[in-house]
């Protein structure tokens, strides 16, 4: 964890386009509102190695999402109950669950279904917030904050070490 | 324009779902032989051994080598076994870590095959031996109870209190009674000698001619003398002519006692050993009982066997209605639904005594309700040994509540052979015989519902019988005079213990034939019975049968004794008398005479 913040800060202050970071962050948000061994999130992975988004703003935000998940779990798997069980898209439903594609992504799941909902509907707006947040950081937190005595005092710990020793 | 691609991701994500896979596939084939091995044991209560598996990439599917099942209640002994198997797998459920076997497979099926090493796995070491020798004792029950209840004659007379012993021993106490009577009667009885001497006597004293009047005199106190003693002897005839009609009375009531005694012996031993068709009753769910109990028991082995493993309708419903915070998979309607685990088709070649038999099994899986069809397993033999067409249908349906679970059996041309019936070692050597059954398993509330039924004709039929028992003999008679005959059996109610009906015609015609064949031995017996009875008779009634006819001839004697009295005593009396007027009237001539002779 401590790692993966550091990795998040290093981001936060190297050169990384905000866009990387903030695309990262919300590829973890999916990956942690549904079950975690399935066929999706091995293509939700795939897509973040292969897009030049931040992989350490995932997998930051990927634990702090999981967290997040905990809470929000009841209210996917209610989504995702109602969803499966609406009378008016039954028909959807059951097109795609004539297709293997569809079956092995684990739509008819409810934990699956309702979690990726969730995360795709905040997908975009959660995008443009965290770019604009990171943005924003960069102009009027950074140097503010490495101006601060408990940033000052964390400089001087094993975790400013490990900081140092991933920016290079 | 691929400036945003991090071709370094792909190459490692290539690279890791590359090991990742190869991994799998090298493992899969230890995996699976242990999964086999692991839950295999844990659901026969016996080992499950398999030689070695191997997954295949195409078409993608699992080889296995020899696979042994051990039978849990017979370690020596596997519950089947087969030489080689083959399946293929559908790839997408597999990756969701599903089973679906779109072809299964297996040569080599056997079943009841020998081991060489114990199955029983390590916490079952119990006495398996000792359960089979109960189950020896208790097969061995039903004709022990049976063989050889029917008694020779001679072991009938030595057991039973017979009547005619009574009525033998009465007769010869009543009879030695009377005869003692009858000596002291007859003693007081004067014989032939001293009659002629009577007759002597009278003679002296009636004949010759009377001297004086003391002469009269004293012949006529002689005489007189004499009747008192042919009055006594008159009395002592009577006394004894009397005790001959009460003995003769006595003895022949007794003696017909003794006559009627083996009737009523016999009639008893009838009763008592139930020496009729009633016996023969039902014989046909005596016949049968034994087989049809054991062809239950290996039925409701494998059914319990496998019942565990199909969830009903009810408990798959109440996990729909649960909400959990893990989440569910909803299913739709498809043509190709995906349980946990299914076997698609399955065919199968099996070796029983019988001969080779083919099997296929379709839709076999535990989650029904998810897959929407009843799993069905179709049994086909063509050309067996003794079976020319044997076809069984299994359909388990538990794809709502209640389940159904139906099993249909025809079988035609059934040549049966050294068919041990478990009564009194007799063997339907041979019969052909076709069969009809349906038997359905319903699982309610109430619990596991069974209805069954079993029709079979029976032709050309031949018993035998090694036994050396009166029953087994005539069981063997019996059954000989019969060529053809139906069977009809139903078991309804709980499954463990439904009550179970034998229906046949051959009740009727066993009986026929026993009623038959018991008329004979009956008749046989009862001229047996008889004539031992009779033995009997003669052992008591025979040494007094020359004393009954000298006593019959001592009547008469005695009577001819009485009349000859009688007649002594009459005669001297009227001589006497004659003999005194005849003196008179010669005197009273003579005076006449003598007056008229005076007057001329």
């Amino acid at each position: 964890m401590l790692s993966s913040l550091a990795k998040l800060l290093n981001a936060l202050n190297s050169e990384v386009a905000p866009w990387q970071i903030a695309l990262a962050l919300c590829f973890a948000l999916p990956v942690a509102l549904t079950p975690f061994w399935g066929l999706h999130n091995l293509l939700i992975l795939l897509v973040v190695l292969l897009v030049r988004c931040n992989i350490s703003a995932f997998l930051f935000g990927l634990a702090v999402f999981s967290l997040l998940a905990m809470l929000i779990d009841p209210v996917s798997v209610r989504l995702g109950e109602s969803l499966l069980s609406n009378p008016g898209l039954q028909d959807f439903w059951t097109g795609l669950y004539q297709n293997d594609f569809w079956r092995l992504m684990g739509f008819n799941h409810t934990l699956t279904l309702g979690g990726f909902v969730i995360a795709a509907m905040a997908f975009a707006p959660l995008f443009v917030l965290l770019r604009v947040l990171i943005l924003q950081y960069r102009v009027k937190v950074m140097a503010w904050v490495n101006k601060l005595k408990i940033v000052q005092a964390l400089k001087a710990s094993k975790f400013y070490n490990i900081y140092q020793s991933l920016a290079g | 324009m691929f400036k945003w691609i991090r071709w370094s991701g792909l190459i490692g994500f290539v690279v890791v779902v590359g090991l990742l896979a190869a991994f799998l596939i090298f493992a899969a084939g230890p995996l699976a032989r242990m999964a086999i091995e692991s839950v295999g044991s844990s659901v026969a209560g016996a080992k499950v051994e398999v030689d070695d598996v191997d997954f295949t990439l195409s078409p993608v599917g699992f080889e296995l080598g020899r696979l042994t099942v051990a039978n849990s209640d017979k370690p020596m002994e596997n519950l089947l076994e087969f030489e080689s198997a083959a399946a293929t797998v559908d790839l997408a459920p597999l990756l969701m870590g599903k089973g679906i076997i779109r072809d299964l497979s297996i040569n080599g099926l056997q079943f009841s095959t020998a081991r060489t090493e114990s199955g029983a796995l390590a916490s079952d070491s119990g006495n398996d031996q000792q359960d089979a020798a109960d189950d020896a004792t208790e097969e061995n029950s039903l004709a022990d109870q049976l063989s050889g209840n029917l008694p020779s004659a001679e072991e009938i007379l030595a057991r039973e209190n017979l009547y005619t012993q009574a009525a033998g021993e009465a007769f010869k106490e009543t009879f030695d009674r009377r005869q003692q009577q009858l000596d002291d009667a007859l003693a007081a009885v004067p014989d032939q000698q001293r009659l002629d001497e009577y007759q002597q006597q009278v003679k002296a004293i009636t004949s010759g001619k009377i001297t004086s009047l003391e002469d009269f005199n004293q012949r006529k106190q002689q005489l007189q003398a004499l009747r008192d003693q042919f009055k006594a002897d008159k009395k002592a005839v009577n006394t004894a002519k009397d005790l001959i009609g009460e003995t003769r009375v006595e003895v022949t009531g007794r003696l017909q006692d003794l006559k009627d005694a083996p009737a009523k012996d016999i009639a008893s031993i009838k009763d008592k050993y139930q020496l009729n068709a009633t016996g023969a009753a039902n014989l046909s769910g005596l016949l049968f009982g034994d087989e049809a109990g054991e062809w239950a028991t290996q039925a409701l082995f494998w059914y319990e066997k496998i019942k565990p493993y199909l969830a009903s309708g009810s408990d798959e419903a109440e996990e729909e209605e649960y909400l959990r915070p893990d989440g569910r998979y909803v299913h739709f309607p498809t043509d190709d639904p995906w349980p946990e685990f299914l076997i698609r088709h399955t065919a199968m070649s099996a070796s029983t005594s019988a001969g080779d038999l083919a099997i296929t099994g379709t839709d076999l899986t535990h989650q029904q309700r998810v897959l929407g069809r009843p799993a069905r397993i179709d049994i086909d033999g063509q050309g067996l040994r003794t079976v020319d067409a044997l076809n069984a249908n299994i359909t388990l349906d538990h794809t709502r509540s209640p389940s159904r679970d139906t099993m249909t059996l025809d079988a035609t041309g059934w040549q049966l052979d050294s068919v041990n019936l478990g009564l009194g070692d007799t063997q339907l050597e041979r019969a052909s015989a076709d069969m009809q059954g349906m038997a359905q398993v319903v699982t309610n509330s109430d619990g596991d519902q069974l209805t069954a039924r079993l029709e079979g004709q029976f032709g050309n039929t031949e018993f035998s019988s090694t036994g050396n028992t009166t029953f087994a003999k005539e069981l063997t008679a019996a059954l000989q005079t019969i060529n053809s005959f139906d069977i009809d059996a139903r078991a309804n109610g709980a499954l463990q213990s439904p009550s179970i009906e034998f229906g046949s015609n051959l009740d009727s015609q066993l009986s026929s034939a026993f009623n038959q064949r018991l008329k004979a031995q009956q008749d046989k017996l009862e001229a047996r019975l008889q004539g031992k009875l009779d033995d009997k008779i003669n052992e008591f009634a025979g040494p007094y049968a020359d004393q009954l006819k000298a006593l019959n001839n001592d009547d008469q004697k005695l009577t001819d004794k009485l009349a000859q009295l009688e007649d002594m005593g009459r005669a001297e009396l009227d001589n006497y008398v004659d003999q005194q007027k005849q003196q008179a009237k010669e005197k009273a001539a003579e005076k006449a005479k003598d007056k008229l002779k005076s007057l001329f």
